[in-house]
């Protein structure tokens, strides 16, 4: 407006006021011309030029959008510093990470599962995770999709390193893999569960020699009267420390593998006759014991490992169960599979109790539980043999009423016609 | 260089297809791995019940062979895939003969760990056949892995290996035949570690073979009964003028 007021007046002062007012708009027009081509120019090379000086709507216009400019510019170096950061701490991070998409390929991994896995850079984006990795166990562990637990494996079979993979899934279907080196774990618990398989075989060859010392002395007619109860005190002590060591030295022999036992059928029937045969000649408290066999089918497993397992329940039931009462041995069979239960009328257990018991050496009552005698060690036993069989033991219980102690197996154990009678021999040779 | 894109195509089920076929195999690797491991454990501890679960095993690895192969002449049949899928599916269905009779002497091995460990060990605990052990299956497993990653470089390099391992079979030959003449009692037992070395080094022999498949699928070069300094002269030309 200016400018071509400015035109009019020079253009009225020589006498010609519309070739003022055309030079004018032509000088405005040019200058506007020029602005757009400093301010086109700029965009350009924004991040590089000064924002051009121009005055009025240009100069408006060139702080808006430099303003935005610096704001978006702001926060894009926040975010990279972000991403920056995040891509830094899980780079240090101690254990292993890959992410892994819904085909569990690999997406992304660090520099710790770099080293564990033996992952590359360059060419293992993109590989399915288990191609690699193909240790069969871990296939299965991925395959399975079931991250509640972890898996200890070695990366590859005979390698002296453990590593623990512990899945986590995110987002539709994707799976971040933590991965950990459990090397001196593994090891200090070989060490542990060595120690016991050890020790508890150096502890048994004195005891045989005091068992057999204790015995000689007992039947000598010469032993003075009151040298008797305790003598028959040490031997009693003997006999128990016996079989808390051969417990411990089952239980060792259990947990060396956590493979899967195949076995050989084994009529259950039979077994279960036999054990309550054993039970009534070794009852001192006259239990009524009753048997109740609902199904014919047989069951898939070790023989000896089995027997040790029922017998522990069965023997268990009875030293709770106080004279008088009775002993329910159960086997039946359904779509769920084969299920055997030992039920008393004992005064059972309190509900704290019950997911503990099978730990070793747990007591629910310490005083009381010595006096019977057990190795403390029977559960576990019962737990390792049921786990090795891929089977479940359930615990119920009421105080003052009894317990039902359950082992659950699956279909696929169940032999289902009737065993041949032929392997009935072995019963009394396991005995 | 040419490398096997499986990216691009239109069908994503095809893609979907060699991929899991791609995965099995790898998969059917694996378990022959383990069976390598475990066989080579049973010889040299002595552990005559992991020789016979290897042995038990080793159908697992026939019924793989026959399901890839199954899937992969599907593959060859509604797909009719060609150049590079072709030469995958090639590859795919030569390694897996290869990893078959790579279980069969894993059979063998543990055959024989069984009936090792029935007599008695010698001095030096099979230290040779351990040694040998360990190097065929760092080659039997980084075969697999440069056939997961289509690696044709380092495939090179894990097929120049096969020689190491022909060099340790000849020592541990000539070693043998001296311990038979030392002591013709162990005649029996040594033969057998002879039969455990010699499937040793077949397994060797067909890792070398997986190697060549790589670098067939991915260059679509047959580099088999050609010598490997050749071969290599050749790839690092193609390499050159690429």
């Amino acid at each position: 407006m200016l400018v071509v007021g400015l035109g009019l007046a020079v253009g009225v002062a020589i006498g010609e006021p519309w070739w003022g007012v055309s030079g004018a708009l032509a000088f405005e027009l040019v200058r506007n011309l020029v602005n757009l081509h400093q301010f086109d120019h700029w965009l350009r090379n924004r991040n590089r030029r000064d924002p051009p000086d121009a005055g009025g709507l240009w100069g408006d216009l060139v702080s808006q959008v430099s303003r935005l400019h610096r704001r978006k510019q702001f926060h894009k170096q926040r975010l990279l510093s972000l991403f920056r950061e995040l891509r830094r701490s899980t780079a240090s991070m101690p254990d292993g990470v890959v992410a892994l998409d819904a085909n569990r390929e690999i997406v992304w991994f660090n520099r710790k599962a770099a080293e564990l896995l033996d992952l590359k850079r360059k060419t293992d984006f993109g590989i399915q995770i288990a191609s690699l990795l193909r240790v069969p166990e871990f296939s299965r562990y991925l395959a399975k999709g079931d991250f509640s637990t972890s898996l200890r494996v070695p990366p590859r079979l005979g390698d002296v390193t453990t590593l623990e993979f512990q899945g986590v899934p995110y987002g539709e279907g994707q799976v971040f893999l933590l991965v950990r080196d459990v090397t001196r774990q593994s090891q200090l618990e070989t060490m542990r569960k060595d120690f016991v398989a050890n020790a508890s075989h150096e502890l048994r060859s004195p005891l045989t020699v005091i068992s057999g010392y204790l015995e000689t002395l007992a039947l000598d007619d010469q032993l003075p009267d009151e040298l008797r109860p305790p003598l028959s005190e040490m031997r009693r002590q003997a006999e128990r420390m016996t079989a808390i060591i051969s417990d411990l030295l089952e239980l060792s022999r259990l947990e060396a593998s956590d493979e899967q036992v195949v076995g050989t059928p084994i009529e259950i029937a039979g077994l279960l006759s036999l054990l309550r045969k054993d039970l009534a000649a070794r009852d001192a408290k006259a239990h009524t014991i009753e048997l109740r066999i609902e199904s014919p089918d047989g069951l898939m497993g070790d023989m000896g490992l089995i027997h040790s397992a029922f017998w522990n329940l069965v023997d268990n039931a009875a030293k709770y169960t106080p004279a008088g009462g009775t002993i329910m041995l159960r086997w039946w069979t359904d779509d769920d599979g084969g299920h055997f239960a030992v039920t008393d009328s004992g005064p059972g257990i309190a509900a704290e109790h019950l997911p503990r018991l099978t730990e070793r050496f747990y007591r629910v009552d310490p005083g009381r539980a010595r006096d019977k005698g057990g190795s403390g060690l029977g559960l576990a036993i019962v737990r390792h043999v049921l786990q090795r069989h891929g089977a479940e033991l359930k615990i119920e219980s009421i105080e003052g009423r009894g317990s039902t102690f359950s082992c659950h197996f699956a279909p696929l154990r169940l032999v289902r016609e009737p065993v041949a009678k032929g392997s009935d021999s072995r019963y009394s040779a396991e005995a | 260089m040419e490398t096997a894109d499986l990216s691009h195509h239109i069908s994503r089920r095809f893609n979907e297809d060699l991929e899991r076929v791609r995965a099995q195999v790898l998969s059917m690797g694996g378990f022959v791995e383990q069976q390598l491991a475990k066989a080579v454990v049973a010889v040299v501890e002595g552990d005559s019940l992991l020789g016979e679960t290897v042995a038990r095993d080793d159908y697992e690895v026939n019924k793989m062979e026959v399901l890839i192969d199954e899937e992969c002449s599907r593959i060859l049949a509604t797909r009719n895939p060609t150049a590079g899928d072709l030469r995958l599916i090639v590859a795919i269905i030569k390694a897996i003969t290869d990893l078959e009779r790579m279980g069969d002497e894993c059979e063998k091995i543990g055959y024989i760990a069984s009936r090792l460990a029935q007599q008695e060990r010698p001095v030096d605990k099979y230290r040779e056949i351990k040694h040998l052990g360990r190097v065929v299956q760092s080659m039997v497993h980084d075969a697999l892995d440069d056939f997961a990653r289509m690696d044709p470089e380092a495939a090179l390099r894990v097929a120049r290996r096969d020689r190491l391992v022909d060099e340790e079979y000849e020592a541990i030959q000539r070693q043998s035949i001296t311990f038979m003449m030392e002591d013709p009692r162990a005649i029996r037992r040594v033969i057998d570690v002879m039969w455990v070395v010699r499937a040793l080094e077949r397994i060797g022999d067909h890792a070398k073979n997986i190697c060549e498949y790589v670098i067939y699928m991915v260059h679509g070069k047959d580099i088999r009964h050609v010598r490997i300094e050749d071969v290599e002269r050749e790839l690092t030309k193609s390499e050159s003028t690429n």
